[in-house]
């Protein structure tokens, strides 16, 4: 139980984001958050330190992302309310709004690798998250960086 | 080209707060009540129609083989049917969500084959034997009939049977091909992506 919340502390900000670049809807991320916490506390009695935490919370968050395709299926994106999200985020930065904008808009992989990245998570752990060599991950991190500072330099002009 | 636009810091400003950590957890304990509700409710049915079945067979001691057959291939119908049921249910439960993305897509994408595969076929055996079995139990109790009301009864079942087959089994078998292919392709579309 202790465990449990010191890893809820500690990481739900982490996933939240996590989340928030894969949808880039608020409430859906606030949901997603929420099912990988419930999938970590009830694997927590598993878990037995092949990999860190991080590793293992933030595999967990990504796969959860991944599932999504299905719940999509289930309730089409204009079924839910979107202008409770909007208007959550209107206190938000237009910059910070346009960087998750971006993100989201990205391949799946794209979005949970970059995410990873900008969350200072090291490479070679990247890569056994998603499951890719860490050269691989290099590589991808360079392009999509790349790929968002286009977008970036393109929008402020 | 500014290229250095600090994203980490951008990136970083989101926050959200978190709920109570409590309310979570009381919140996954009603959550697995409510799946588990409707399992336990489709088992009971099935089992108490069944029970229903068999209280026949001991209350009216039918004489030929056929009603007992009968009896059996409806009771193996349902047996089949829930077994099915419960088995894609477990599917998911016992699919570990903290192997790396690329495993976890593999994973998911066989299961959804199995899905598949056991939607369909299980669907078709149900009925199958469903069918089957209600034939042969009629038979016993329109012997007792004129011919007339036999064939009547025979005909009006047969209807209801080829109705089923032909145009609701197709149906419900034709929306799940639909909703799991749906979800198969994009699967397969991310699972490429790590293949680039």
């Amino acid at each position: 139980m202790e465990v449990f919340d010191e890893i809820y502390k500690r990481y739900w900000d982490r996933i939240f984001r996590l989340c928030m670049g894969y949808v880039n809807d608020h409430n859906l991320a606030q949901d997603l958050t929420q099912e990988t916490f419930i999938s970590v506390w009830k694997q927590l009695p598993k878990f037995r330190n092949e990999s860190s935490v991080g590793t293992w919370v933030f595999r967990i968050a990504s796969n959860n992302c991944l599932r999504q395709i299905e719940k999509q299926n289930r309730f089409p994106k204009g079924q839910l309310p979107s202008n409770l999200v909007e208007e959550k985020q209107t206190n938000i930065e237009p910059q910070i709004q346009f960087l998750y904008k971006c993100i989201a808009e990205l391949p799946e992989i794209d979005r949970i690798i970059i995410s990873l990245e900008l969350e200072d998570v090291k490479q070679a752990e990247i890569a056994s998250i998603v499951g890719l060599s860490e050269a691989n991950i290099r590589v991808k991190i360079h392009r999509i960086k790349e790929k968002l500072t286009q977008k970036f330099t393109s929008n402020e002009r | 080209m500014s290229d250095n636009i600090n994203f980490k810091d951008i990136w970083a400003k989101q926050t959200s707060v978190a709920p109570n950590s409590e309310i979570l957890i009381s919140e996954i304990k009603k959550m697995k009540q409510s799946n588990l509700r409707k399992l336990v409710l489709t088992n009971l049915l099935l089992i108490a129609t069944s029970i229903f079945i068999i209280l026949i067979w001991i209350y009216f001691q039918p004489q030929l083989i056929t009603t007992k057959i009968g009896i059996m291939l409806i009771i193996l119908a349902m047996v089949i049917f829930l077994f099915a049921y419960n088995k894609s249910y477990s599917l998911f439960k016992s699919h570990m969500n903290s192997q790396s993305n690329s495993d976890y897509l593999k994973d998911l994408l066989a299961i959804k084959a199995k899905q598949r595969f056991m939607e369909t076929t299980m669907m078709n055996l149900y009925f199958i034997l469903l069918s089957l079995g209600i034939a042969l139990y009629m038979y016993e109790y329109t012997q007792r009939m004129s011919t007339f009301w036999g064939i009547f009864t025979y005909a009006i079942t047969s209807i209801w049977i080829l109705f089923n087959w032909f145009y609701l089994r197709p149906k419900q078998i034709k929306k799940q091909r639909a909703k799991l292919d749906a979800i198969i392709a994009k699967f397969e579309m991310v699972n490429n992506q790590l293949n680039v």
